[in-house]
């Protein structure tokens, strides 16, 4: 805390006394570019923290502008600007999450998707403002818009912009280092693990792109009254992509760099653009160079991209909330399901039932259906036919960050986890998951909680003490602890675990297969697990279901299994 | 026939044809490299130039088409080289590169030619009767072309050993170098030749568009939207995808104005993004 308030102070007094040191001329230059900056900022959310693009930033920024324009205009010196200003800053926040929500809600996968049709919305923003002239005055824009009342010369607005600038940084700063900085980071490297512990990942980008645009709506509310013009250009692509550049050459995962790039690049440009005609052909190259070889950016070389010294700091010291007590029955049950991909029959009516605590063995040849078993039943792979019952609840098709919330806890075939975040974030997101309330994301006190599961865990397994790790650095067997440790602490009622022993060694193997015992015994799971390692089944196993071609073929206790003539006739060669 | 209807339907295949003709350069490069080129508007840009460069030199207008190859194959081939074969693990960068690219080629023309609008004259003059209504024929050939274009290089994919080799490299990258596709090669050469295809498309379009340096926006961003509603990864796809869009555009666009036009556009990607994200035909 003593450090985030003395970073502030630094940055405070900087901002304040800029103009003393730079005239007055420049000062009001600055002022402009500090409204672009704070848009900037935004970017470097959705882009260097949470992992997507978008490409029409500006229209956030216009349509604020406008809409703060028109205010002014219209009720000039009322107490209503009081109401309406924020209004404005506000308006494009919601309108961006509304447009997230949409986007975001169709695919998981962000990719080129979203920042098209951000960059479409932009296009079309620019064609309503220059041809609604009505409203915004078209394609000459809104003139002579007052400024804010109060405020006379250039250095009052200077010191407006760099308050607004001042306040966006330390907030992001702060959130940045908040639960919800974390949960940004880690959507951005592994949507679905970020889905299995509970969060709807659609939700989160959509408020990040919603704060986006605030951010652009903040710069734009106050462009209108220190420019006093708005224009269609401001909705444009041109402000668009030149915001991308900034926070990209910038660096985009720094707090500071997005306002960096924008002010200087932005000072340069107005600086250059007559003497220099091809000023804006080199900007676009060193935006390919920075691309292509310093993804880090200016502000990279500087300032470490995530702030490591607080989370050093973040010693686990309470239990975070209880996990909401369970309801409904012990269980699941599928019935025919039928899943197929093209032409591929993957599950073909497997009737599947366990109603009582334990530990079970799902085994099968390859291509039998074990994984796609597990996919079905957590909603991803689409149900052809049949239903399925968790808990005694029908789930057929649940987006797996609701079943998650309710208990149902999934460790993947290759570790799926957050490499670049550290151990101790990865953890996190699994004790945040179905936990955290909103406002337990922006508080700094989050990062301590603890659960007597992870405590034991951490007892079991001395590696996973080591918190500062990257998770990325630690071995494949270490890794596949971390996962399922990950999905253990979410303290989940049904346990589906694929191979959790794939590639760990014998040591590690037996580790394991205590731990889940412990686990199963001590949150009153029922655990399904498929595996191939026979010596792992057998020890754990209290009961066996064996799938062949998307069917049930046979279920039992291991010795019954062993003796099932249908079973060995399946497994030829492998256990004759 | 109503000869305001035989214009408009005439319109109608006019601009699916000729978007046909520009997503497939981006299609076949998406397809076969997992990139998606966002400078691919430019290059129909600059092929556009290029015809304009070849009037303002009392040249004859077919000589465009050379120039235009040349200009943006090489264009291409020195991009692939530099842009796309180094972010292959990267798609995300790729898209980022293309974009900065795409801001590259636009400043440029910029730069040397100033963000007004250029006009290029039409080489063929005068209209054809078509069931008794007069229609443009440069229109009515550029729409003969641009299906004689497509179906060639359709056939040409389906039937050629190159079409199956680039099937291959789409199927199965790994298992295509390993039988002895030269895949690097086979890359390089379909980039080259997605980009020369919209630069031909540009020549070809420039008489009809008003030539600037921000034309390529358009373009990318309606042949993305094709892609998105006909589905990655089919030419079938391809084709309804440029039916949908190219045809609701232009009939909106008679009927009110070209606003709504490019509104109702918009509305249908996303509602295509949304409710049906792999498209009409999706890549099994």
């Amino acid at each position: 805390m003593a450090s985030f308030l003395g970073h502030s102070a630094a940055l405070v007094a900087a901002l304040a006394l800029l103009p003393q040191l730079v005239g007055e001329f420049w000062a009001y230059t600055l002022a402009l570019y500090f409204l672009y900056a704070i848009a900037s900022l935004g970017i470097g959310l959705c882009w260097g923290q949470a992992g997507f693009l978008p490409l029409g930033q500006a229209m956030f920024f216009g349509l604020a502008a406008y809409l703060s324009g028109l205010s002014l205009i219209h009720f000039k010196d009322s107490w209503l600007l009081l109401l309406l200003l924020p209004a404005a800053a506000l308006a494009p926040g919601l309108l961006a999450y509304g447009i997230g929500l949409l986007v975001f809600r169709g695919r998981t996968l962000s990719g080129p998707f979203f920042a098209m049709i951000t960059l479409a919305l932009t296009l079309l923003a620019f064609q309503i403002a220059n041809s609604w002239n009505d409203v915004t005055g078209g394609f000459n824009g809104l003139k002579n818009i007052p400024g804010l009342p109060g405020l006379s010369d250039f250095t009052d607005l200077y010191y407006v912009s760099a308050v607004a600038l001042g306040v966006c940084l330390i907030g992001i700063a702060w959130l940045r280092r908040a639960p919800a900085g974390v949960l940004w980071r880690a959507v951005s490297q592994n949507e679905q693990r970020v889905r299995f512990c509970g969060f709807a990942v659609q939700n989160v980008k959509a408020a990040v792109f919603g704060l986006s645009g605030v951010l652009a709506g903040i710069g734009g509310a106050l462009y209108a009254p220190q420019q006093n013009l708005v224009t269609p250009q401001l909705c444009g692509f041109l402000l668009s992509a030149d915001l991308v550049i900034w926070a990209a050459v910038g660096g985009r995962a720094t707090l500071y760099g997005p306002a960096v790039g924008a002010v200087l690049i932005g000072i340069l440009t107005a600086d250059l653009r007559d003497e220099i005609s091809y000023w804006e052909v080199i900007l676009a190259a060193i935006f390919i160079v920075v691309v292509l070889y310093f993804r880090q950016g200016l502000m990279g070389f500087v300032e470490p991209p995530v702030e490591r010294l607080w989370r050093r700091r973040a010693k686990r010291t309470l239990d975070g909330p209880a996990r909401p007590a369970a309801s409904g029955d012990t269980g699941f049950a599928l019935d025919g399901v039928r899943v197929r991909m093209g032409s591929v029959r993957i599950l073909e009516g497997l009737d599947l039932a366990i109603d009582r605590h334990g530990i079970y063995c799902l085994i099968g040849p390859n291509g039998a259906g074990k994984t796609s078993c597990f996919n079905a039943m957590t909603g991803e792979l689409p149900v052809r036919s049949g239903q399925i019952r968790i808990f005694g609840h029908a789930r057929t098709g649940t987006a797996a960050d609701l079943l998650s919330r309710i208990g149902v806890g999934r460790k993947f075939q290759a570790p799926s986890l957050f490499p670049d975040l550290t151990v101790a974030e990865n953890f996190n997101i699994g004790l945040w998951g179905g936990r955290a309330r909103l406002r337990d994301l922006v508080r700094m006190r989050s990062h301590g909680w603890s659960s007597a599961i992870l405590r034991e865990a951490q007892s079991r397994f001395p590696f996973l003490a080591e918190e500062d790790r990257r998770a990325g650095d630690l071995s494949h067997g270490q890794r596949q602890i971390l996962e399922l440790v990950m999905v253990l602490i979410a303290e989940p009622r049904l346990l589906l675990l694929d191979e959790p022993s794939a590639g760990l060694s014998q040591t590690e193997t037996q580790e394991v297969i205590e731990a889940i015992r412990w686990v199963g015994g001590r949150l009153n799971a029922c655990t399904v697990i498929v595996e191939h390692d026979m010596t792992f089944v057998r020890e754990l196993a209290d009961r066996i279901f064996v799938l062949h071609q998307g069917r049930l073929l046979a279920s039992g206790t291991v010795a019954e299994i062993q003796a099932d003539e249908r079973v060995r006739a399946v497994y030829v060669g492998a256990s004759a | 026939m109503d000869p305001i209807l035989t214009i408009n339907i005439l319109n109608v295949v006019y601009e699916v044809s000729t978007l046909a003709v520009v997503v497939l350069g981006l299609a076949v490069v998406f397809g076969l490299l997992g990139v998606m080129n966002l400078a691919h508007g430019e290059f129909v840009m600059i092929g556009a130039y290029c015809a304009f460069f070849i009037q303002a030199q009392n040249l004859p207008f077919l000589a465009a088409i050379p120039l235009a190859l040349l200009v943006c194959g090489f264009l291409g081939l020195v991009v692939e080289r530099l842009l796309v074969r180094p972010l292959y693990a990267r798609p995300f960068d790729t898209l980022l590169a293309t974009w900065g690219l795409s801001m590259l080629l636009r400043e440029a023309v910029e730069a040397v030619y100033g963000r007004g609008f250029r006009s290029v004259a039409t080489p063929l003059t005068g209209s054809v009767d078509v069931l008794g209504a007069d229609y443009p024929s440069y229109r009515l050939l550029l729409t003969v072309v641009s299906i004689a274009l497509v179906a060639g290089l359709v056939w040409w994919f389906v039937r050629s050993a190159t079409g199956r080799r680039i099937r291959a490299v789409v199927n199965n990258r790994e298992l295509a170098g390993s039988v002895g596709i030269p895949v690097t090669a086979l890359a390089r050469n379909t980039f080259v030749f997605g980009c020369c295809l919209a630069a031909l498309a540009g020549v070809m379009l420039a008489p009809l568009l008003p030539v600037n340096p921000t034309l390529g926006l358009d373009f990318i961003l309606k042949s993305f939207f094709v892609l998105v509603v006909g589905g990655l990864g089919s030419l079938v796809g391809l084709i309804s995808g440029a039916g949908v869009i190219g045809g609701v555009e232009s009939v909106v666009s008679a009927f009110l104005d070209r606003t709504y036009g490019y509104t109702t556009v918009l509305i249908i990607a996303i509602l295509f993004l949304w409710l049906r994200p792999n498209g009409l035909f999706p890549r099994t």
